[in-house]
């Protein structure tokens, strides 16, 4: 009795739904981020990455014959659970014809498995980097334009062999991203000849580090090597190391790439001992230069921030590539996905819809060139990604240099 | 695709996972309904048995241990077990606590599981997961590895139904509402209550064990994300509080309720300009909040207050006495 009160209930609240549902010229495209959740610092600027992506594309002739294209955002929570939820709500009801997202590991692997997969949905992730996703058994459906942590592992370890350290000491913090890459790169470093003499998990946001430090200091190591987000213990880390004279050299992924770093530990202490390796963004590239731009001026963040290059080019693709197919429907995605990105055709790069537009209209390849690399999809749906080192320059910033 | 049948789809999602809760919540209502124990340490419960539950039925990998490829039956069976023996071993040194003690304690011993799963990286994967874990019926065609996986979670949530009714109207049942009302009492008549304690600690452990397999397998992933107190603890005691605390079908009710609040607030909210939506991700929470809080005001012991054995809810009887009263009056009148 109750339950059937209950299924009244919702079907009603469902017909509601559906009534209000997006109109006959909108393409719906499902937007899914942990907008709240333990990173939501760093969801903002990535999914204002995405807006800004279809903000072109309808401002520059919209999709198809006019139609607008809308993205719904849904919050995956950076939880499987909710990320599953989130799936389910813009695939089924909203009727999206692809999904951005979700943004981490986790919660993008029990997306695309319980959801998309099955209901032959695209899902483009633009900032889950877990090897595993790799591994799925995607039918071609699950795409990112995030490298796997298994390509940044190998870079920074390759980076630390060629600058001559023999003897590193490691620490991460225990979440899903940073536990990823510091695993690939202790693998790594071992392998190209290197010595770990300490390898430490921690918690992230506790007020001091000593004595992690201080155990990690022992076997005589010549530097640190942090996977850590600056704001949650990266910065106390290094700061506990210089106290103490534990460690001068430092080295780090993109977790510890940000500007506060050096306003907070002295340009000083890190000139010549720091490098940092980030995904992304050779600034020198003219298709990261028409994003960073864009991207300043209409939501004001810095471009820098990280994934939000990615965030845009997920959409941007998602966008060629129904312009690619011809139509708005859902199996013809992959494949058009394919084709717009495979790296032969006229170059396109962010911002140039009308002249991508103009281009599939006049049945020319077209080559999508990102703000976040080349993003070529390989095999498996993954991109090798662009990573540059970054290290104090003399303006007292970052200077990045691309890593061939 | 058809409008509807997406909607269609998503309420087999909504009831899908709306039923895994149901599990969690007529575990804690055995625990605290009948028996009076707060126990904050639901997640713990779920991440062991979501945990066992998969590593026991993915295929090997070398992210983690297990990797047997066993059958669900096991899986889930395994999951209940190895929650049922932690509870008792928890319930063994714990179970003397006073309500709100008990409570910290469990707060605590469910930090340290879900610390022990995210840290033990040689067996869980760490903070990276468990992925590919296999879900029933996944090799039928859409919508029907849905529909039956479905069937599937609401045939268990009535079996629990059935037997937990049963146990409620059995001497045992009366005995853990003795225990809850007075425990001192209790041990007068000459029950064993430590002993009685721990058994409605044990049972409700292992529903919530058996919750936990059951969302392993159905987000084919489980990670230590997915343990997360908020939506795994705090929740489900928003369940069972706005459903009604000792009344099954209050727990069944809350379940499906909070998670349809939960879950379907944001297709309202998702449809909002882009600039509200992402603080609207917020609201949503607090909007959940409130409505705890109108609920409770409005019906102070839940939706579906307890109904003791007997056939009379607390409030009923009191308004039959009431009832009686007047009618002396009156009659008192009328002489």
């Amino acid at each position: 009795m109750l339950k059937k009160k209950l299924l009244g209930v919702l079907a009603g609240a469902a017909c509601a739904f559906g009534a209000g549902s997006a109109l006959a010229d909108d393409i719906v495209v499902g937007s899914v981020a942990g907008v709240t959740g333990p990173i939501a610092e760093l969801v903002a600027p990535i999914v204002a990455g995405r807006n800004l992506a279809v903000e072109h594309v309808n401002a520059q002739g919209g999709l198809l014959g006019g139609d607008t294209m809308v993205l719904v955002l849904a919050d995956s929570q950076c939880d499987p659970k909710a990320g599953v939820d989130a799936g389910q709500k813009v695939v089924n009801v909203e009727q999206v014809v692809a999904v951005v997202g979700a943004s981490c590991s986790g919660a993008t692997n029990g997306m695309v498995q319980s959801v998309t997969i099955p209901s032959g949905v695209v899902a483009i992730s633009d900032s889950a980097t877990a090897p595993s996703i790799t591994e799925l058994e995607d039918n071609d459906l699950v795409f990112r334009v995030a490298p796997s942590d298994a390509y940044q592992g190998l870079a920074l370890a390759q980076l630390a062999r060629d600058a001559g350290f023999e003897k590193l000491a490691m620490t991460y913090a225990n979440d899903d991203y940073n536990a990823g890459i510091a695993a690939v790169f202790e693998k790594s470093f071992q392998e190209l000849g290197g010595t770990i003499t300490g390898n430490q998990a921690h918690e992230p946001n506790k007020a001091s580090y000593r004595s992690e430090v201080s155990t990690l200091s022992n076997g005589d190591p010549e530097g640190l090597a942090i996977f850590a987000y600056y704001g949650g213990s990266g910065i106390t880390i290094i700061r506990n190391s210089l106290e103490n004279g534990l460690f001068d050299k430092f080295l780090g992924a993109d977790g510890m790439y940000d500007i506060s770093v050096i306003e907070q530990i002295g340009a000083d202490n890190l000139k010549d001992n720091i490098m940092v390796t980030q995904s992304a963004s050779d600034d020198q590239d003219a298709s990261y230069q028409a994003f960073a731009d864009f991207y300043q001026e209409s939501t004001g963040i810095d471009p820098s921030a990280p994934y939000a290059a990615h965030g845009y080019d997920a959409a941007f693709l998602v966008a060629l590539a129904i312009e690619q197919a011809g139509a708005a429907e859902r199996d013809k995605i992959a494949a058009a996905l394919r084709e717009v990105s495979n790296g032969e055709g006229t170059v396109i790069r962010p911002g140039e819809w009308e002249k991508a537009k103009a281009a599939i209209a006049a049945g020319e390849a077209i080559n999508y060139e990102g703000a976040s690399g080349v993003v070529d999809f390989d095999e498996n749906g993954d991109v090798t990604g662009v990573f540059s080192v970054n290290t104090v320059g003399d303006d007292n910033n970052w200077t990045s240099k691309l890593l061939k | 695709m058809d409008q509807f049948y997406g909607i269609f789809l998503y309420i087999v999602a909504l009831l899908t996972m709306g039923g895994i809760y149901a599990i969690l919540t007529l575990g804690l209502n055995i625990q605290w309904g009948f028996t009076g124990l707060f126990n904050a340490g639901i997640a713990g419960f779920l991440a062991v048995g979501a945990y066992t539950s998969a590593l026991l039925t993915t295929a090997a990998s070398e992210r983690h241990i297990g990797g047997l490829e066993a059958p669900y039956i096991v899986g889930l069976g395994a999951a209940m077990v190895t929650s049922g023996i932690i509870a008792y071993v928890i319930g063994k040194i714990c179970i003397r606590l006073r309500s709100d003690y008990l409570a910290i304690a469990t707060i605590g011993i469910a930090e340290i599981l879900r610390l022990v799963v995210k840290n033990e990286t040689w067996a869980t994967n760490g903070p990276r997961g468990v992925s590919m874990v296999p879900k029933p019926f996944e090799t039928l065609p859409e919508p029907y590895n849905q529909i039956c996986f479905l069937l599937l979670i609401l045939a268990t949530v009535g079996v629990i139904y059935l037997l937990i009714e049963r146990a409620r109207r059995s001497p045992w049942g009366r005995v853990m509402t003795a225990i809850r009302e007075n425990e001192d009492a209790a041990r007068a008549a000459g029950k064993d209550v430590e002993r009685l304690r721990i058994e409605a600690f044990v049972i409700g452990s292992m529903l919530m064990g058996l919750a936990g397999g059951f969302m392993a397998h159905y987000l084919k992933f489980i990670g230590p994300n997915a343990t997360d107190p908020l939506t795994s603890t705090f929740l489900v005691w928003v369940m069972l509080t706005v459903g009604g605390s000792a009344n099954n079908k209050g727990a069944i009710l809350g379940a499906m309720l909070i998670w349809t609040v939960w879950s379907a607030t944001e297709i309202f909210t998702s449809r909002l300009p882009e600039e509200l939506a992402i603080r609207t991700a917020y609201i949503r929470i607090f909007l959940i909040g409130l409505l705890l809080q109108i609920i409770l005001q409005k019906f102070s012991k839940g939706i579906l207050p307890e109904q003791r054995p007997g056939g009379q809810s607390t409030a009923a009887g009191q308004s039959t006495l009431a009832g009686r009263s007047t009618m002396a009056g009156s009659k008192k009148d009328s002489t």
